[in-house]
This record gives C-alpha cells, sequence and structure tokens, in this order.
C-alpha cells in the first residue's frame, strides 16, 4: 500500500469550526446542502438531533437548506416528534410508490435524493445521543473547501451507552474490526486507512450518489465505499474525526447478522470486479441458534438483499432533476 | 404601579410567542450546556461551553472572574449611569461526570440529569442576549449574566460569595433563575446551619471485639435525641435529617457512619441555640460510648428577606399574575440569600414545571418555559424601570 490518504485525507472537526466561513464557501459556490436523517423507531434522538441542527446550522448561521426525515415504518412517535420540530417527514414507502415495496435504510437513503433539493446531502443516523452540530458542518468542511473531494465519512471514538447510563471507555467498532477491515486488507489494502468505514455519518455531492446503487439494508455502507473506490478512487474520499459519538449497544446476535449482510454485499461487489469467482450461489438466510427449554432451535433471519440501481436509471429523478443518463 | 410598569404588563403576553419562536436556539443551549457535566468543584467544562455559548450569543463581554465564575456582560444605554441588574444560576449539578449526560428530548419534554437543577436556568442564561433581541429590548443597566459555580452542598455558594465580595460597584437588583417550579417566587432566605455528624468506631490494636459498638445504631441514638428536641412555633424552627450512609455488607458490624442535616430557622438566633444543642448531644453520646463522633458544619447562611410589600416583589407579583400565573412564595437557601444579606433586591424564579427534580430521569415541560422565560424578562424589565431604586 503506497498511499498516503490516511494523512492527506484525514480532518478533524475542529479544522471546520469556523462555520461563517463554510456558509460564505457554501454561498461562493451557489451550492444548496440536505441533511436526510433515516429513521426507524427513533423517538428518543430524533428531536434533539433536529433542534439542534436547526438552531445551529439554520438559524444561527444558514449552512443546510433543509432537515428531511425519512422513515421505514416507525411504531413510535419519531415521525410526529420530528414534525413538530420542524422537519420533513417522509414515510418511505409513500416515495416513488409504484416501485417494488423494500424497507430498510439504504432504501431510505435513496429514497431521499428523490426528495432532497441539495446539492450536497448528508446522511447521520438519527441514534446519536450526544448529537453536536459538528457531525454536520464537520462533515461538510473538506466538501466546501477542497474541490477535489466529494464525499466525507465520519469516524469517532466510540462509547456505548449502557441500561444504566454509565459509559464505558471502550467497545463498539466490533464489526469493523472483525470483518470490514480483514476483507479490505485481503482486497482492498487502500482502504484500511478508511478508519470506521461502517460509521452512519457521511456527505457527499449528489453527482455522485446518484450514480451508484443503494443496498436498501445495512450492506449500504460497505458497497457505498467500494463503488465510490472503483469509480473515482480513493482520492475523492476523506474521512473526518468527530471526536465521540455515543450510541446504542447492540447484541451480538444482531451484530452477527450485520456481518452477514455485509460480507454478503461484499463478496459481491468483488465477484462483479472479477476479484473472485464463486462457484457456487450464496445462501439468504443467516442461521442463529436460542436455546428454550434446554432445546438449541434455529433462529433464521433471511436477509433483504434486494439493492437499488443507481439513481440516475430512474426516469422519474431524472425529470425532476433535469438529468441525462 | 406607576405608569411604566403598567407599559411592561402590557407588553408582556407576546413575549411568550415571540420567545417560542426560538425554541430551538434555546433548546439548543439548555441541551449542549446541560449534557456538559458539572459536579460541584468541577464546572470546568461546562463553564467553557456556557462562555462558549454566551459569546456566540453575541453578549458584550465574556469572560470569568478569579473564581472561575463565567460572567458576560450586555452593555446598557446609560453607559454605566445606572447600576447593573444581575441575572444568575447555578453551574454546578448534583450527578457525577461518569454518568452518562445524554438529554432526551420529546414533543414537550426534556429528560435527563439536572435538566432542571439547573441546565435548564444556565441554559437560558446562555441564550439571554438572543432573547432580548429577539424581543428587541435594550435597557439602561448593563445585565450581568453570571453562571456561578461552587453552590450547591459543600461548595457552600462559594461562586456568588466570592462574585460579590469583589464586585465593588453598587448592584440595582438581581434576578436569580432556577429550573422549576414556575410559580416560584423566592423573596426571602432563611437562616441555615447545615452539617454532618459523623461516627467512627476504632479498632483495637488486640483485634476486633465480637460485640463493639455500631456507628449506625449510635447514629440512631442522636437522631432520637434531636426528635427529642423542643422546637417553638414562633421564630420557626426545624431540624431535617437529608442525608445518611454507613457501614459495609450486611453480616459486618457498620464501623463508620454519616448523618446529613440542616437547621433552618427564620432567627438566626434560633439557628444558633439548636447547633449548640445539638452538639451537647453528639457530645454527651461521644463520650458516653467512647467513640469518634463529630458534628462539622458544611455551610451556614444568615436569614434575610425582602418584604411582601417591597416593590420588586410587589412587580414580580404582577408581572406573574399578568401571565396567568399564581405566585407560590416559599423560603430559598441559594445565590437569593447572599444578595439579600448584602441588602441588594433579588427574587428568585423558577422557569417551568417537572418533576423528579433530584434524579437521573428529571423531567421538565417545554412550552410552560416560554411563559417562564417571559416573567424572567418583565422581572428585568422592572429593575430596570426602577422598582429597586425607590428607598
Amino acid at each position: 500500500m503506497k498511499s498516503n490518504w490516511l494523512n492527506t485525507n484525514t480532518f478533524h472537526h475542529s479544522e471546520f469550526k469556523e462555520i461563517e466561513l463554510l456558509v460564505k464557501k457554501k454561498e461562493k459556490k451557489n451550492l444548496t446542502i440536505s441533511l436526510c436523517l433515516p429513521t426507524l423507531n427513533e423517538e428518543k434522538t430524533i428531536a434533539k438531533e433536529i433542534i439542534i441542527m436547526k438552531s445551529e446550522l439554520m438559524t444561527r448561521f444558514p449552512l443546510i437548506d433543509e432537515i428531511v426525515v425519512v422513515d421505514s415504518g416507525s411504531s413510535d412517535n419519531t415521525l410526529d416528534i420530528a414534525q413538530s420540530y420542524g422537519a420533513e417527514i417522509y414515510e418511505a414507502s409513500n416515495i416513488l410508490p409504484h416501485l417494488k415495496e423494500s424497507t430498510g435504510k439504504g432504501e431510505n437513503l435513496w429514497k431521499a435524493l428523490y426528495i432532497t433539493k441539495g446539492d450536497i446531502i448528508i446522511y447521520l443516523d438519527a441514534d446519536i445521543k450526544n448529537i453536536h452540530h459538528r457531525f454536520a458542518y464537520a462533515l461538510l468542511g473538506p466538501l466546501l473547501l477542497n474541490d477535489k473531494i466529494k464525499y466525507t465519512k465520519a469516524f469517532y471514538d466510540r462509547p456505548i451507552s449502557t441500561d444504566q447510563q454509565k459509559i464505558r471507555a471502550t467497545g463498539g467498532g466490533r464489526v469493523t474490526e472483525l470483518i470490514i477491515r480483514p476483507l479490505f486488507s485481503l482486497f482492498f489494502p487502500e482502504l484500511t486507512q478508511i478508519i470506521q468505514p461502517l460509521s452512519g455519518e457521511y456527505a457527499g455531492f449528489r453527482d455522485l450518489f446518484e450514480k451508484i446503487p443503494f443496498p436498501i439494508g445495512y450492506g449500504v455502507e460497505t458497497s457505498m465505499i467500494l463503488d465510490i473506490y472503483e469509480k473515482w478512487g480513493i482520492d475523492v474520499m476523506a474521512q473526518v474525526d468527530l471526536d465521540r459519538r455515543v450510541h446504542r449497544n447492540q447484541d451480538t446476535k444482531a451484530l452477527g447478522r450485520m456481518s452477514f449482510v455485509i460480507l454478503k454485499t461484499f463478496l459481491n461487489r468483488i465477484e462483479g470486479l472479477e476479484k473472485i469467482k464463486l462457484n457456487t450461489d450464496l445462501f439468504n438466510e443467516m442461521i442463529q441458534y436460542k436455546q428454550t427449554s434446554g432445546e438449541y432451535q434455529a433462529d433464521i433471519y433471511k436477509i433483504k438483499d434486494h439493492e437499488r440501481p443507481p439513481m440516475i436509471t430512474v426516469p422519474e429523478y431524472c425529470e425532476k432533476f433535469n438529468r441525462h443518463l | 404601579m406607576n405608569t411604566r410598569m403598567d407599559a411592561i404588563l402590557k407588553k408582556l403576553p407576546s413575549f411568550v410567542d415571540q420567545i417560542k419562536s426560538i425554541k430551538e436556539v434555546i433548546i439548543s443551549n439548555i441541551v449542549l450546556i446541560g449534557q456538559t457535566p458539572a459536579p460541584t468543584f468541577h464546572e470546568e467544562a461546562r463553564t467553557e461551553i456556557f462562555l462558549e455559548r454566551l459569546s456566540d450569543a453575541q453578549a458584550d463581554y465574556c469572560s470569568t472572574d478569579d473564581y472561575n465564575n463565567p460572567i458576560g456582560i450586555i452593555l446598557g444605554k446609560s453607559g454605566g449611569a445606572k447600576p447593573p441588574i444581575f441575572v444568575v444560576a447555578h453551574m454546578d449539578t448534583f450527578f457525577n461526570a461518569d454518568l452518562g449526560h445524554n438529554y432526551v428530548i420529546r414533543k414537550n419534554s426534556i429528560t435527563g440529569p439536572g435538566i432542571l437543577d439547573n441546565s435548564l436556568g444556565i441554559g437560558v442564561l446562555a441564550s439571554m442576549p438572543i432573547i432580548l433581541r429577539k424581543l428587541k429590548l435594550a435597557f439602561e443597566s448593563d445585565i450581568v449574566l453570571a453562571g456561578v459555580t461552587q453552590s450547591i452542598g459543600t461548595g457552600n455558594l462559594q461562586g456568588i460569595r466570592r462574585l460579590l465580595n469583589t464586585w465593588d460597584d453598587p448592584i440595582r437588583g438581581a434576578v436569580i433563575i432556577e429550573g422549576a417550579d414556575l410559580g416560584r417566587l423566592s423573596y426571602y432566605s432563611e437562616g441555615i446551619i447545615r452539617g454532618e455528624i459523623t461516627c467512627n468506631v476504632s479498632v483495637p490494636e488486640d483485634g476486633e471485639h465480637r460485640y463493639k459498638h455500631n456507628a449506625i445504631l449510635i447514629l440512631n441514638e442522636v437522631i432520637d435525641e434531636i426528635l427529642a428536641m423542643e422546637l417553638p412555633q414562633r421564630p420557626r424552627a426545624r431540624v431535617i435529617i437529608g442525608k445518611f450512609n454507613g457501614g459495609f455488607k450486611h453480616g459486618v458490624i457498620a464501623l463508620n457512619a454519616r448523618l446529613g442535616f440542616e437547621i433552618q430557622s427564620n432567627s438566626d438566633d434560633m439557628v444558633k441555640r439548636m447547633y449548640h444543642e445539638m452538639m451537647d448531644i453528639v457530645e454527651g453520646i461521644g463520650h458516653e460510648h467512647r467513640v469518634d463522633l463529630k458534628l462539622n458544619i458544611i455551610s451556614n447562611l444568615y436569614p434575610a428577606t425582602l418584604k411582601y410589600k417591597h416593590p420588586l416583589v410587589k412587580s414580580t407579583v404582577a408581572i406573574m399574575k399578568r401571565l396567568g400565573l399564581k405566585p407560590a412564595s416559599h423560603s430559598s437557601e441559594s445565590e437569593l440569600s447572599v444578595f439579600l444579606t448584602q441588602n441588594i433586591p433579588a427574587v428568585t424564579l423558577g422557569i417551568t414545571d417537572g418533576k423528579n427534580v433530584h434524579v437521573e430521569q428529571a423531567t421538565m415541560k417545554i412550552d410552560p418555559m416560554f411563559t417562564g422565560i417571559a416573567q424572567i424578562i418583565g422581572t428585568i424589565m422592572a429593575i430596570d424601570s426602577g422598582v429597586c431604586d425607590e428607598k
């Protein structure tokens, strides 16, 4: 691995704290910016994200032009709360409703391309407990200040919030270290420089997002990196240290299911790139086991491995945004 | 009421919706500051972010005094001819820094440690320059926005004491803001002595006795004797047993125990008399059992009061009623007493309603907050109109 990307394209959020400068750059370049929050039952955290972003990056500094929530069918009060604090809310199933219905985070991100207006789109997970406006402005910094950078990704310390509200000093990032980094090391050593490839906070230009496919589920972050890397190379990417992100803990079984989806996405991608040849079809079910009354029972998780094509191939999108293939 | 006060009362109801229109800014300040832990004596991180937010809000001066109290000043029109008005909220909380301070915001509530005591107060204080600009208000006096450190418990109000001791010039009046409850109007402080009684049972050099003294049972005797003290109806007086801890585990005799108490009375003589009586109890029981039993004072306050007929109190009552609030007066042993003992007219006001004030899941209501802020602004306007200047 010869790349010096880690040194040249890694930033700290404090480098972009002059928000006024970012606003000037945005205005000079005549850009609009959308913030998208994909949700599924996030009533405990959604309000805080909207309030802080709206207060700091819309009311005080006109950096963001719209906040859009795209929901996968929450059964709690996520949408009601989001609307009460002034976000535009959408149910993913009502966007491009004639398409075959799918649910998942990737689906929400993909459909957000159709309903947002911005030249730049920031995607933030909606479960961030210690949200701060740096999560948005720091991801925008490299995009606005460096003409070569088209996509930015967050990394951070990952304390885990437990039920007792105590913060553990270490933890998190297990899927990255056990699955992604070994795979990147095997096939794309240059990409190991991305500290947290699975982080759910990233931003980029619409021109870029509209040209890549979006898996509807957990695989979206992995595929996004691989697709951007293959199409435009690592130098259009940058990563930004956001210091600290407190998130929900996930149990090992949930991480196992996430790993399954990521592995499958990854294998499909590298087969498509002719880096490997699989001589068998991959199964679509993650089989885990649970013990009930002294007996082991299979707990089968059916994977939604549907993938949305690049948005620029959708006629309604091309018409709305005056795009041509 | 004078005509200036009438004009203030007339404007007040319209303030509520105007303040509500910038709710995101106010809530952001409450959350961003409140999520920064600030246990008493360790308020540095919160002080830093408070000053940052105050500076972002374009207060004219932002700094700390030599005791690390963060202070912002909004300059008045009189160029210093009128003494300043203080608006004060305490920075510290009861909660340790290792506790997650991440707040949960819902449609009409915010939940988390210290939200009502006193993240809400501090967040509103930091928002004050923005709120006043929104309301297009300017004052004759400078408005001093002071977040004061080392207020709670063993902090013993050191932050405000130091600030006022080093502030050489006259002060026109003060409003102390606390998170809860809306409708609270405090204009008098009782005299208090806050202290701890500790009991330590020493282990003999030749090993432990099977039936040695139990520190918890000894403190229990102390409590029994305190409860048997004869207290008068007038002046009002009471002893509150507020904290107790001791021992190691279920099957081991407790070798140490600690009791936290507060003597409260509207008569300083009564506070002292009760204190001496408790000292006698402690010395007597300690001597009798030959254990290390001590009474230590953590803090004390002199009783101080504004009369109900004081123009500041009357004006504040009128302001609260104009906003549909029912004033509920009770004693406040906080920054208020330090102002009053220095003959500076002051009141303490609560901002909103809530529940579970002193537990991790403390919850404040959002909607009443805008009325609570309007009453604070109204009270500052009243002071600026001269109600505290009357002799």
